[in-house]
C-alpha cells in the first residue's frame, strides 16, 4: 500500500526553481495519464463540493427506494439492505474521502516535514536523535502504526483519519531530510549562511521553498495512500460508523449481502479504486513534471 | 461506468465467464450454475447412523471454557456441551431434576437442599459428588476471583456438603430465583479435580460431568469435543437417555454468515448459527437445508438512558423516544418475521411476560405525542434534541438503529450512532451514568436470564450499570427477590414491570437477538435447540 | 561485513527496546480510566476490584516502575491475560503467528514471482505495447484496494464457485488470501523492478555483451536476470514488511486464523494485554526478519562492501 510513496522517496529536484516553474504544467499535462489522473481529482472535488445537487436522493434517510434493489434507472447503483440510493451515499461519500485526504495528509505533511527540517538543519545530535526514531517508526509499517493509534483513540473516522495521518509521518520526514541535506550544500544556501541570514529566514525563504516539489509529489500520491488506509479502517469496523457513507464502511456493510446484493460492495470498491488510482496518475505526473531525470 | 447489455456481453464472450464473473459480480447472475442448488445434500431418504462427526459453524470464538469466566453467548453455548447443571429446564421452561435428583427449599427461603443421582463420573473418571459442587459454588462467590456472574448465586451464607450426595446452600435472606438458576449455564457444575489444572482450566482443559469432553481447542479456529461414553442424562430435554451418538463434535469459527452458508452448501459444515437473513427464503426452499428458530430465548433487546443528567433525566424526555419508534416497522424492514416485538421487561418463557398486561403500561407508536413532549421540553424544529446513540455491533443491531435514528429524526431527535463490542459497550454505559456532566446518552442494549431476576440484577441499586435509581423501585425489586411462594412473587414480578414501563426506564424493543437461527443440513437428524437457546446435539445422527 | 551485521542487530535491538516502551505508555494514552474501560466490562465489577486490579498491573505505580515490570514479567514469557475470558495472551499470539507468517511467505512468493517477471519484461520491451499493458496494470493494481480485491475472489471463487473451501488454515484455504495479498504488492513491485531493470539494460557490460555477439538468451540469463536478482533480494525484506502489514488487513476478509485478525478483534473489545502483545510481536517478527533478509542480501551482493 505504501510503495509509491518509497518510490516517491527517489525524486529529487536538482534544476532551479525558474526554469521549473513555466515548464511545469506543459510537462504535467503532456501525458495522457496524468491528464486522466487529474480529471479524476477534478470529477472527484466537483462530486464533493455540489454533491447535494449531484445525487438524487438523501444519503442517509431511508425510503428513497425498495431495499435491495438491482441498479436501474431511477437508482443508478442499486439500492442498498434498508432502501438506500447507493448513488446519492457514494456521491456524498467523496465528501468524506476528500476529508481523509486532506487531514491526513495535513498531518503526515505538517509533522514530517517539520521533524525532517528540523533534523536536516539543525545536524548534530537532534538530526541523530530525530532520524533514529523515524527510522523505528518506518520499521514498524504503517500499518501497525495506524493499528496502535485506534487503538488508542477508539474507533472512529476522526480518529482513523488522525490515525493513517501520524502513520505516515516516518516517509515525509525521511523526504524532506533528505531533499534539505542536498539544499544546505549548495552554494546559494551557504552564502546566505555566510552573510549572517537567520535560522528561520534560512529555514523558510530558502530551503523550504526549494524543496517543496518532491514534498507535493509525495502529498499526492500520500493522498490515494491516505484513502486506501483510512478506508481500509472503516472497512475493519475502526473508522466510520453508521449512517455514515463513508465508502469503506459502506462496502463492509454490504457484505452481509454479498450474494444477493453484490453491487453494494461492487459500486463503493470501483469509487475507492477510481479515486486512488486518480490520485496515482496525477502524483506519477507531477513527479514527472518535476522530475525530467525520472521520465522514462 | 455505465455498460449496455450488449457491450457487456462481448466482454462476457471475450474475457471469459469467470473474468466476467470476477469483474462484475453484481451484474453477472449467471455465474450461479454451480452452486445455487445442491446437489451434494440429501433429502433425508437414508437412515440416521450413530457415529461420525459434526462441524457447527458459529460467528466467533468462546472466550474462555472456564463457566465462570464469560458470560457470552458463544461461551457458554460451548461450555453447556461440557458441564452439566444441578437442576435443568423442560421444553417449557420449567425446572426439573438433572444432577440432582431431588431438591427442598426451606419455608423461611433460607436453605435450599439437593440430593444427587448416583454412579455420574466426571470426565477425568472420579466420581461427582457433593464436593464438586460445593467447590463449585464457593469458587464462584469467592473474595479474590469471583465468577463474573456471582450476583446471580444470591446471597450465599455458606455451603456444606452434607454427605457424599447431599448438598445444602445456606442464604443469609431468602432468595426465590436460586432455584432456576441451578439450571442455567452459568451454575455449571464444575470438578473439584479442575483444581489440579491450575492457569490450563478453561483454557486447555476442562473437567465436567457434561455430554462432550473437550479434546483440543486452536483459539480463533476450531474448538473439538468428543462424546462422553459414561454420560448419563436425567433432565435435559433430549430423547437420548445416554452417551450421544456421534463421536465428534467440532466447533469452528466463521464471521461472514455468507461463508457460513457456502460452507454447509459444500458439506464442509453441518450446523451454522446465523444465516444470512435475506437467504432465509432460499434455505427454506432448498430440501437439503433446513432452518431452526430458537423460541424462548430469554432474549431481549431494549432501550435504557443515561437518567442521571439531561435530557433523561426528565421522564418526558424518555416518553418521546419511546413514542417516536415504531419497532414493528423497524423489524419488518430488518427482520422480517424471524423477530417479535416484545413489550416486556422480561423475556418470553420467563414468568411475568405477559404481553397485554405490558402493553397496558408500556408506549406505542405515537409521533404527535411525542412532537408535544418535545415542544414542552423546549425543543423544537430550531433547536432538536441532540444525542448519542449507542449499540453493540452483530445481529444486525447497526441496522434496527439506523432505522430507529430515521424514526427519532421524523418527530426532530437528532442522534449519533455509535456501535462497539458488547464489553466496550457495558463499560461505557456504566460510565456514562456515572459521568455528572455532558449530555446524557441513550443505548439499545440486549440481555438474556432465565428468571424475573434479571430485572433486580439490572436495576436495583446500584444495579449492572449503575443507571436508574429509586427508592421505591428497590423496594419493587427487593420484593421479587425475597418472595419464595411463585404466585406471590408473580405479582411482585409485575408491579416492578408496571415501574420500569411506565417510567420509560427500560423500554423492550424485541426478541430474539443473537445466535437464534440455526440451519442444519438436512442429514443432521435430531438437532434440538432447548429453551433459552441451547443447542443440543445429544440425539443427533447423521444421515447417510 | 561483521561490521555490518553487528550494526543492523543493534539498530534491531534499539527498535524493539523502543516498541516495549511504547507499548508500556500505550495504556496510558487511553482517554480515560483504562482499568474501568477494560474491567467494567463485566457486571458484577465493583470499585475496590477495580482498584485491585490496577494494583496488580502495577497501574498505581510510576510509570518507570511499570515499564520494569512490565518488561520483567515479559522476559519470563507472562504477557498477560486476555480481559474476556482469562486466556494467556502469549499462546493466543503465538498460536496464530504462524499462519500469518505463513501468509506473509507465500504472499511474498507471489509478489516476486509476478511482480519481477512483469516488471522485468516491461524493462525489456520497453516502450512496446506489452510494457504500456504491463504498466497500466500496475498503476490499476496499486489502486485497488486489497480487501476489495479479496472479496471479489472469495465471491467468485468461494461463494459462487464453490472452488475453495471457506474456512479453516489449510493449503487451499491459503490459495486466495495470498493471491490477494501478493498481487496488490506485486503492481509495486513491477514498478520498481522495471524501472531498475531499465538502468541495467543501458549498461555498458549489457552493451559489451551484445557487441561480443552473445546469443541473446546467455545475455539475459547471466547478466540481466543475476542483476534483476540481486535486485529482487534487495527488496525482500522491505515488501516482507509490507506483507505483514497488508496480512492485518487480509486475514480479516477471509478470516485466517492470524495475529492480524486477533488484533482487530482485540481493539474492537479494547483488549490492551493483547494489544500490547500483538504490537510487540508483530514489531520484533518484522524487524527480525528484515535483518536476516538484509543480510542475505549483503551476503549476495558482491559489490556491496560494508563498513
Amino acid at each position: 500500500m505504501t510503495q509509491n510513496l518509497a518510490q516517491a522517496e527517489s525524486t529529487d529536484i536538482l534544476e532551479p526553481r525558474s526554469r521549473r516553474t513555466h515548464r511545469f504544467f506543459k510537462d504535467l499535462l503532456r501525458t495522457q495519464s496524468a491528464k486522466l489522473g487529474a480529471a479524476i481529482c477534478l470529477v472527484l472535488v466537483l462530486m464533493a463540493v455540489f454533491a447535494p445537487l449531484i445525487a438524487p436522493y438523501d444519503p442517509i434517510n431511508m425510503g428513497a427506494g425498495q431495499a435491495l434493489t438491482p441498479p436501474n434507472l431511477a437508482h443508478w447503483f442499486g439500492t442498498d439492505e434498508l432502501g438506500r440510493d447507493l448513488f446519492s451515499r457514494i456521491v456524498y461519500g467523496s465528501r468524506l474521502t476528500l476529508q481523509v485526504g486532506a487531514i491526513a495528509v495535513g498531518i503526515s505533511m505538517t509533522a514530517g516535514v517539520l521533524i525532517g527540517l528540523v533534523a536536516g538543519y539543525a545536524g548534530g545530535w537532534i538530526e541523530a536523535i530525530l532520524m533514529r526514531m523515524v527510522d523505528v517508526l518506518f520499521s514498524f509499517t504503517e500499518t501497525l502504526i495506524a493499528l496502535a493509534a485506534v487503538a488508542v483513540l477508539g474507533p472512529s473516522l476522526t480518529n482513523a483519519m488522525i490515525a493513517v495521518g501520524i502513520s505516515s509521518i516516518p516517509f515525509y520526514a525521511r523526504i524532506t531530510y533528505g531533499a534539505v541535506l542536498v539544499e544546505k550544500n549548495k552554494e546559494y544556501f551557504k552564502a546566505a549562511q555566510a552573510v549572517g541570514a537567520r535560522h528561520q529566514r534560512l529555514i523558510f525563504r530558502h530551503i523550504l521553498p526549494n524543496i517543496l516539489s518532491p514534498i507535493i509529489v509525495v502529498a499526492t500520491l500520500g493522498v490515494s495512500i491516505a484513502v486506501l488506509s483510512a478506508s481500509a479502517l472503516s472497512f475493519l469496523g475502526l473508522g466510520a460508523q453508521p449512517p455514515s457513507p463513508e465508502w469503506g464502511a459502506t462496502l463492509a456493510a454490504g457484505r452481509d449481502y454479498f450474494k444477493r446484493a453484490p453491487w453494494i460492495t461492487t459500486f463503493p470498491g470501483l469509487a475507492i479504486a477510481i479515486t486512488v488510482l486518480g490520485f496515482n496518475l496525477l502524483g506519477d505526473g507531477l513527479r514527472e513534471a518535476l522530475d525530467p531525470q525520472q521520465r522514462r | 461506468m455505465v455498460l449496455t447489455s450488449k457491450r457487456l456481453q462481448k466482454l462476457y464472450r471475450r474475457t471469459g465467464r469467470y473474468w466476467a464473473c470476477l469483474l462484475l459480480p453484481l451484474l453477472v447472475t449467471a455465474c450461479d450454475g454451480e452452486s445455487g442448488s445442491n446437489p451434494a445434500a440429501t433429502t433425508g431418504g437414508g437412515t440416521p447412523q450413530e457415529g461420525g462427526s459434526l462441524v457447527w459453524a458459529r460467528y466467533g470464538d468462546a472466550d474462555s471454557l472456564d463457566p465462570q469466566r464469560t458470560t457470552t453467548t458463544l461461551s457458554w453455548q460451548v461450555f453447556d456441551q461440557i458441564y452439566d447443571t444441578l437442576l435443568a429446564f423442560d421444553d417449557n421452561g420449567e425446572v426439573v431434576p438433572n444432577l440432582a435428583k431431588e431438591w427442598t427449599v426451606s419455608e423461611d427461603g433460607l436453605t435450599a437442599t439437593f440430593v444427587l443421582n448416583e454412579g455420574i463420573t466426571c470426565h477425568d473418571g472420579t466420581p461427582f459428588d457433593a464436593n464438586d459442587v460445593k467447590y463449585t459454588a464457593e469458587r464462584a462467590i469467592s473474595e479474590d476471583n469471583p465468577s463474573v456472574t456471582k450476583g446471580a448465586w444470591g446471597p450465599i451464607a455458606s455451603v456444606e456438603a452434607v454427605d457424599s450426595q447431599t448438598v445444602q446452600f445456606n442464604f443469609s435472606e431468602p432468595f426465590g430465583a436460586f432455584v432456576s438458576f441451578m439450571a442455567d449455564p452459568f451454575s455449571s457444575q464444575i470438578c473439584d479435580s479442575a483444581e489440579e489444572l491450575g492457569d490450563d482450566f478453561g483454557v486447555s482443559a476442562a473437567v465436567g460431568t457434561g455430554p462432550w469432553k473437550l479434546v483440543s481447542w486452536t483459539k480463533g479456529d476450531e474448538i473439538v469435543l468428543e462424546k462422553n461414553a459414561d454420560y448419563q442424562n436425567f433432565g435435559r430435554p433430549i430423547e437420548n437417555d445416554g452417551a450421544p451418538y456421534l463421536d465428534q463434535l467440532i466447533v469452528k469459527q466463521i464471521p461472514e454468515p455468507q461463508t457460513r452458508l457456502a460452507g454447509l452448501q459444500t458439506g464442509e459444515i453441518q450446523v451454522i448459527a446465523e444465516p444470512p437473513l435475506e437467504e432465509l427464503e432460499a434455505i427454506e426452499a432448498d430440501e437439503g437445508l433446513n432452518n431452526y428458530i430458537a423460541e424462548k430465548t430469554g432474549q431481549n433487546v431494549f432501550f435504557e438512558f443515561t437518567t442521571s443528567r439531561p435530557p433523561f433525566d426528565d421522564i418526558r424526555a424518555r416518553q418521546a423516544v419511546a413514542y417516536a419508534i415504531d419497532p414493528e416497522a423497524a423489524i419488518d424492514i430488518v427482520f422480517g418475521d424471524v423477530v417479535k416485538r416484545e413489550k416486556c421487561t422480561v423475556a418470553r418463557g420467563v414468568m411475568g411476560n405477559d404481553q397485554g398486561f405490558c402493553a397496558e403500561h408500556g408506549y406505542s407508536h405515537d409521533p404527535e405525542r411525542a412532537q408535544e413532549l418535545l415542544a414542552e421540553l423546549g425543543y423544537g424544529p430550531e433547536n432538536p434534541l441532540t444525542v448519542t446513540m449507542m449499540t453493540w455491533v452483530g445481529g444486525n443491531r447497526e441496522r434496527m438503529v439506523q432505522v430507529f435514528q430515521n424514526q427519532l429524526k421524523q418527530v426532530g431527535i437528532e442522534t449519533e450512532i455509535e456501535t462497539m463490542d458488547i464489553g466496550t459497550l457495558n463499560a461505557r454505559v456504566k460510565q456514562e451514568n456515572e459521568n455528572d456532566s455532558g449530555q446524557g446518552t441513550f443505548d439499545m442494549m440486549g440481555w438474556a436470564w432465565y428468571d424475573p431476576d434479571i430485572l433486580h440484577q439490572l436495576w436495583h441499586s446500584p444495579g449492572a450499570y449503575s443507571g436508574y435509581q429509586s427508592a421505591e423501585l428497590d423496594a419493587l425489586l427487593d420484593d421479587t427477590r425475597t418472595t419464595v411462594d411463585s404466585d406471590a412473587r408473580l405479582a411482585a414480578v409485575q408491579e416492578a414491570q408496571q415501574y420500569l414501563l411506565e417510567n420509560a426506564v427500560h423500554v423492550p424493543l424485541y426478541t430474539p437477538g443473537w445466535l437464534w437461527i440455526y440451519t442444519t443440513r438436512s442429514e443432521v437428524d435430531g438437532f434440538k435447540i432447548g429453551p433459552f437457546d441451547r443447542p443440543l446435539f445429544n440425539d443427533v445422527k447423521l444421515v447417510s | 561485513m561483521t561490521q555490518y551485521i553487528f550494526k543492523r542487530i543493534l539498530g534491531g535491538l534499539f527498535t524493539i527496546w523502543v516498541t516495549t516502551v511504547a507499548v508500556t505508555l500505550l495504556i496510558h494514552l487511553v482517554p480515560g480510566d483504562p482499568v474501568q474501560i477494560m474491567f467494567a466490562q463485566s457486571q458484577s465489577t465493583t470499585p475496590e476490584q477495580l482498584e485491585q486490579i490496577r494494583q496488580q498491573l502495577g497501574l498505581d505505580r510510576p510509570i518507570y516502575e511499570q515499564y520494569f515490570l512490565y518488561m520483567g514479567r515479559i522476559l519470563q514469557g507472562d504477557f498477560g491475560t486476555t480481559i474476556r475470558g482469562n486466556q494467556p495472551v502469549l499462546e493466543l499470539l503465538l498460536v496464530r503467528l504462524p499462519n500469518t507468517l505463513l501468509l506473509a511467505a507465500s504472499s511474498l512468493l507471489v509478489t516476486m514471482v509476478v511482480g519481477v517477471s512483469a516488471g522485468f519484461f516491461a524493462a525489456y520491451k520497453r516502450d512496446t505495447w506489452i510494457d504500456t499493458g504491463l504498466m497500466t496494470g500496475a498503476i490499476l493494481g496499486i489502486s485497488i484496494p486489497s480487501f476489495w480485491l479479496g472479496l471479489m475472489l472469495m465471491y467468485v471463487f468461494s461463494i459462487r464457485l464453490g472452488w475453495l473451501p471457506v474456512s479453516g488454515t489449510d493449503l487451499k484455504n491459503l490459495i486466495l488470501p495470498a493471491l490477494t495479498l501478493g498481487l496488490a504488492n506485486a503492481a509495486a513491485v513491477s514498478r520498481l523492478t522495471r524501472s531498475s531493470m531499465i538502468d541495467v539494460f543501458s549498461q555498458d557490460f549489457m552493451r559489451t555483451a551484445r557487441a561480443k555477439g552473445l546469443a541473446e538468451t546467455v545475455v539475459l540469463s547471466r547478466h540481466a536476470f543475476r542483476n534483476g536478482m540481486i535486485n529482487v533480494v534487495n527488496m525482500l525484506g522491505l515488501q516482507f514488511t509490507y506483507m505483514m502489514g497488508g496480512a492485518i488487513v487480509v486475514e480479516n476478509v477471509f478470516a485466517w486464523n492470524g495475529i492480524g485478525r486477533l488484533a482487530i478483534q482485540s481493539i474492537f473489545q479494547r483488549d490492551y494485554p493483547t494489544i500490547q502483545g500483538f504490537i510487540l510481536i508483530f514489531a520484533t517478527v518484522v524487524v527480525t526478519v528484515s535483518i536476516l533478509l538484509d543480510i542475505l542480501y549483503a551476503w549476495i551482493d558482491p559489490r556491496i562492501k560494508y563498513s
